[in-house]
């Protein structure tokens, strides 16, 4: 307690807040460019925090960790495109809101969401770090194996209309994870004999270009921006108080969906990449009326922007408490930390405890302050989107669209990449195959791969090597978890073929 | 063929550096030079570039930008920079042992040479550890070799990829104490911990780091080093327990094929002295500092060669 | 534009397409390596073949609609790829300011054709943002964009 005292007065001072300030907003701006990734955006930071003492440093890293994350909320409602993989699930109802002239509703209830899946996250990890430490290592191969079927289950509630072609997407997306070198055996796979494949397909270059490209052509090839110009803005919308109502009105679906972001969070290699779709999913699941959901229902956003910021600090807990970095971003602070030579471990809680308090700390009050930050910036970037006329929007977004995919990796080939699985994206939307799917299906090929070949490696002296599977109670729990998704998926589409010759009758056909 | 085309490109470069050279020689480093890292943020290769970075830019007086270019094990950025890289000194990128050997033997289309530049240091290595939980029954290392005698394949170890020091190193491990053991491959050193932690396999063959940074929560059995390691003066050698094993990773940097001599020369001293200034930053963590250049370079190669080759085509 | 095409049977073709283009060269591979995207190919397989014979027992839909202009949806398309490939050749700097230039007049001419004054009032205005942005990507974000033959 005393050290939270002393950490608390440590970061009261001017030059704390200032860092904070900038951190979360050059974040901010980071992470709303689709390409800058939370990941890149600190190590662009590195070197700087090298020249501060080590609490200023990990002060500014957490806060623009925290800025990046929402930042990419806001292409995800205003251009359908996540800025950061964790927000592909706000684009599923924070698109259409905006195409509806909601769009500042949208961001706001965003921000408003974030900052209480920022701040949960920070308590979680202040008074439950130890505990949850311990769920962590639990996650060994063969459990990381069906987390990675559950997540595949979301394919089913992802694919809108056929469930076929939603399976087929993922399928698609699993068979794109596995080329460039394969992760056990060490081969090159599907290559076609072109040396710089071998770095295979990253995830967020098939993001980019499965949002984006197909996003552009349909306002190129339509001629208008796809926002409604005159945006009923301010007046009339629904005003920041009256917002604020309607994102607490609904607790259960906040409490839900941080619940979940913390517990997906301190998995090892999940990370923030599925804890917003799996969010959105359960909200819809839950939702009285999940109907509503795709089409513009400010609880699906909601749910995906609390849940994926309370990853943010949630991920810190198996990487101070063991130095396991729990998404790709918090490599990065590890490194940090070690370089300050601070060893993970629950000794960070104890010797260094005023450091380490001191940087919790500041990640709420990062998360606070994304609230001004937040509101003010979405502000001015929506004016911006709509006020820019449709010819300048599309040369321009697709001008950050090709830098930002350079940027990852420094890599021409991946711009080519993205425009390729772009263009071919658009006829396969046409044809009802959604990029939602076919980007899970991406997330998780790896990690099911690795979980299923790592188990048959382990089970090569048993007699019945599948069964490796299910070996403990926790893969258990998840396996009959798989299977409780599946019927629950699957058994409510079939009822409804079955019965729906009347079912017809009484509603007007659906859109699709 | 495709080495035509290169070899010819590689010809005409080096001509065309002689008339360059006579210039650049004198006052060599005049514009910021370009360190490629074929590697993710946040990773040792990464850090280690960090931490030079700044006496890096002091020692030389130009700016050095570390630039990320991973992929492939970092076969994309190596078969990318022996390809296009200007050998003018403007451009060096981080190699790692035993990835430059590995890879072209293991791959068809990896794409580069372990031997088509001028490796100008290697600046550390970091030896291989067996480690294994708190837990763990095997108190030493005979404890495991004798379980592993009895049970074959029943013993479990994961480590950071196939075919890398760390599998090279299980490998060895099969070999001298003649048992038969199951390497589990991981994605890096990230996942390891949680491994152990939770018990989801018997130990892992990583790096000494590892060994220090999980210091209270596992046991070193064995470090691959000629000596113990100072940041972990209890942790017998395998050498002390009877094994001839040595071996782990190097960390260095090359510049192209061609570049001149006194190019080389400066980069050599800037990067010992860089890393000098580092070691008491560094050593701490599990780093084993290393002062490797010039004929020691081919040295290392060919020992390390040597211990790798065989069993790499043994697995081929 | 409306097309007509059975979605059903369009989505299988390719699945099995797709399926195949991998099939072929995973010959060479380890055991380890193939096991788990022989099983997506498999699996991959039977979707697809069950869309096949759905589309020919029940189709979903028979029809796909391209909304706006057909050609101007290409034309952008290949005007990317042209820009991408000048990228590398040319260099970020000129095939940008290019690009932006050429893409935003194609795109405005959707209302009338646009005057030369209009244009060169853009000149400035595409400069400066093409620079804003190399600037900031070199220099801040310390990322190297290729310079090519011009710049």
């Amino acid at each position: 307690m005393d050290m939270l005292l002393q950490a608390l007065a440590t970061l009261m001072t001017f030059e704390s807040v200032i860092t904070v300030l900038v951190g979360v907003s050059a974040g901010l701006l980071i992470g709303s460019l689709p390409g800058l990734t939370a990941t890149m955006a600190l190590a662009v930071l590195l070197p700087f925090t090298f020249s501060m003492e080590a609490l200023q440093g990990l002060i500014a890293l957490g806060a623009v960790y925290m800025g990046s994350i929402y930042g990419g909320a806001f292409t995800a409602i205003l251009i359908n495109t996540p800025g950061t993989p964790s927000s592909i699930a706000t684009t599923f109802d924070g698109y259409p809101m905006a195409r509806q002239g909601r769009a500042y509703e949208a961001l706001a209830g965003a921000t408003i969401a974030s900052v209480i899946g920022g701040v949960v996250g920070v308590t979680f990890l202040l008074i439950l770090a130890p505990p949850l430490a311990r769920l962590a290592v639990a996650f060994g191969p063969a459990e990381m194996f069906w987390v990675a079927m559950l997540g595949l289950t979301l394919v089913a509630s992802l694919s809108t209309g056929s469930l076929l072609k939603g399976l087929l997407g993922g399928c698609l997306g699993m068979m794109l994870s596995t080329i460039g070198v394969s992760p056990i055996g060490g081969e090159t796979r599907f290559t076609f004999g072109y040396p710089p494949l071998q770095g295979g397909i990253e995830l967020i270059v098939a993001l980019i270009g499965l949002f984006v490209i197909p996003e552009l052509l349909t306002m190129a090839a339509e001629g208008r921006g796809a926002l409604a110009q005159e945006g009923r803005f301010g007046q009339g919308e629904a005003s920041i108080r009256q917002i604020f109502r309607r994102v607490l009105g609904k607790p259960v679906n906040l409490i839900r969906s941080c619940l979940i972001g913390q517990i997906i969070a301190v998995i090892p290699g999940a990370g923030g990449n599925v804890t917003s779709l799996v969010a959105y999913n359960e909200a819809r699941r839950f939702s009285r009326d999940p109907e509503s959901f795709g089409k513009g229902n400010l609880e699906g956003v909601v749910a995906s922007e609390s849940s994926n910021n309370v990853m943010v600090a949630g991920s810190m807990i198996p990487l101070l408490t063991l130095g396991i970095p729990g998404a790709p971003p918090d490599a990065v602070i590890l490194g940090v930390l070690m370089m300050h030579g601070l060893r993970p471990g629950l000794d960070l809680f104890t010797e260094s405890g005023v450091l380490t308090n001191g940087f919790i700390l500041s990640m709420g009050l990062a998360a606070l302050m994304l609230l001004p930050v937040g509101l003010l910036g979405a502000r001015l970037i929506h004016r911006i989107v709509i006020k820019t006329p449709y010819h300048f929007l599309v040369p321009c977004i697709a001008m950050v669209t090709i830098l930002g995919t350079f940027a990852l990796r420094n890599s021409l080939l991946d711009v080519g990449i993205m425009l390729i699985l772009g263009s071919v994206g658009y006829f396969l939307r046409l044809i009802g195959i959604h990029p939602a799917p076919i980007v899970l299906g991406l997330i998780l090929g790896g990690i099911a791969e690795q979980g299923y070949v790592q188990t048959m490696l382990a089970a090569v002296v048993d007699p019945i090597p599948w069964l490796r599977l299910v070996h403990n109670p926790l893969s258990m729990v998840l396996a009959g978890l798989v299977v409780l998704a599946t019927t629950t998926v699957l058994l409510p589409a079939w009822l409804e073929r079955r019965s729906r010759p009347d079912r017809k009758a009484s509603e007007r056909g659906g859109e699709t | 063929m495709r080495f035509t085309p290169t070899t010819l490109a590689g010809a005409l470069s080096a001509v065309a550096l002689i008339g360059v050279a006579g210039m650049a020689q004198a006052d060599y480093p005049e514009e910021p030079i370009t360190y490629v890292i074929p590697f993710d943020p946040g990773g040792e290769s990464d850090v280690t570039a960090r931490f030079q970075e700044p006496h890096l830019e002091e020692i030389l007086g130009v700016s050095v930008n570390v630039t990320h270019r991973p992929g492939g094990g970092g076969a994309v950025a190596w078969s990318e920079f022996q390809n296009d890289a200007e050998p003018d000194g403007y451009e060096i990128i981080g190699v790692n042992i035993p990835h430059i050997i590995g890879q072209p033997i293991q791959r068809e289309d990896a794409g580069f040479e372990t031997d088509d530049w001028e490796i100008i240091t290697f600046f550390h290595s970091t030896p291989n550890a067996l480690i294994v939980p708190a837990d763990s029954p095997f108190e030493t290392l005979d404890d495991l070799v004798e379980y592993a005698r009895e049970n074959p394949e029943a013993v479990t170890l994961g480590g950071s990829g196939t075919y890398s020091a760390n599998h090279l190193g299980a490998l060895r491990l099969e070999r001298e104490a003649d048992i038969d053991i199951t390497y589990i491959p991981f994605t890096g050193t990230g996942p390891l911990p949680a491994a152990i932690e939770g018990g989801h396999v018997s130990g892992i063959f990583n790096y000494t780091m590892l060994g220090v940074q999980m210091e209270d929560r596992a046991r070193v059995l064995a470090v691959a080093a000629e000596e113990r390691v100072p940041a972990l003066p209890d942790a017998p050698t395998f050498k002390e327990q009877g094994y001839d094993i040595v071996g782990g990773a190097y960390r260095g940097v090359a510049a192209p094929t061609g570049t001149p001599d006194e190019v080389i020369e400066v980069l050599e001293e800037a990067f010992a002295e860089a890393n000098r200034e580092i070691a008491s930053e560094q050593e701490p963590l599990g780093f084993v500092m290393e002062y490797i250049t010039g004929d020691e370079v081919n040295e290392v190669m060919n020992m390390l060669r040597e211990a790798y080759g065989p069993i790499l085509e043994e697995a081929e | 534009m409306i097309l007509r095409l059975n979605t059903d049977i369009a989505a299988g073709v390719f699945g099995l397409a797709f399926a195949a283009g991998l099939w072929l060269p995973r010959a060479e591979m380890g055991r380890l390596s193939i096991l788990f995207p022989r099983a997506v190919l498999v699996i991959m397989t039977v979707i697809a073949v069950a869309l096949i014979i759905k589309g020919m027992v029940r189709p979903a839909g028979r029809q796909v609609e391209i909304t706006g202009s057909p050609r101007r949806l290409l034309v952008v398309m290949a005007s990317f790829f042209v820009w991408w490939f000048a990228i590398g050749e040319l260099g970020f700097v000129v095939s940008t300011f290019v690009a932006l230039l050429l893409l935003t007049w194609y795109l405005a001419r959707v209302h009338g054709p646009v005057a030369w004054s209009r244009l060169l009032r853009w000149v400035p205005v595409i400069g400066a943002l093409v620079a804003a942005f190399y600037l900031t990507f070199t220099e801040i974000l310390n990322v190297r964009l290729p310079t090519g033959l011009l710049f």
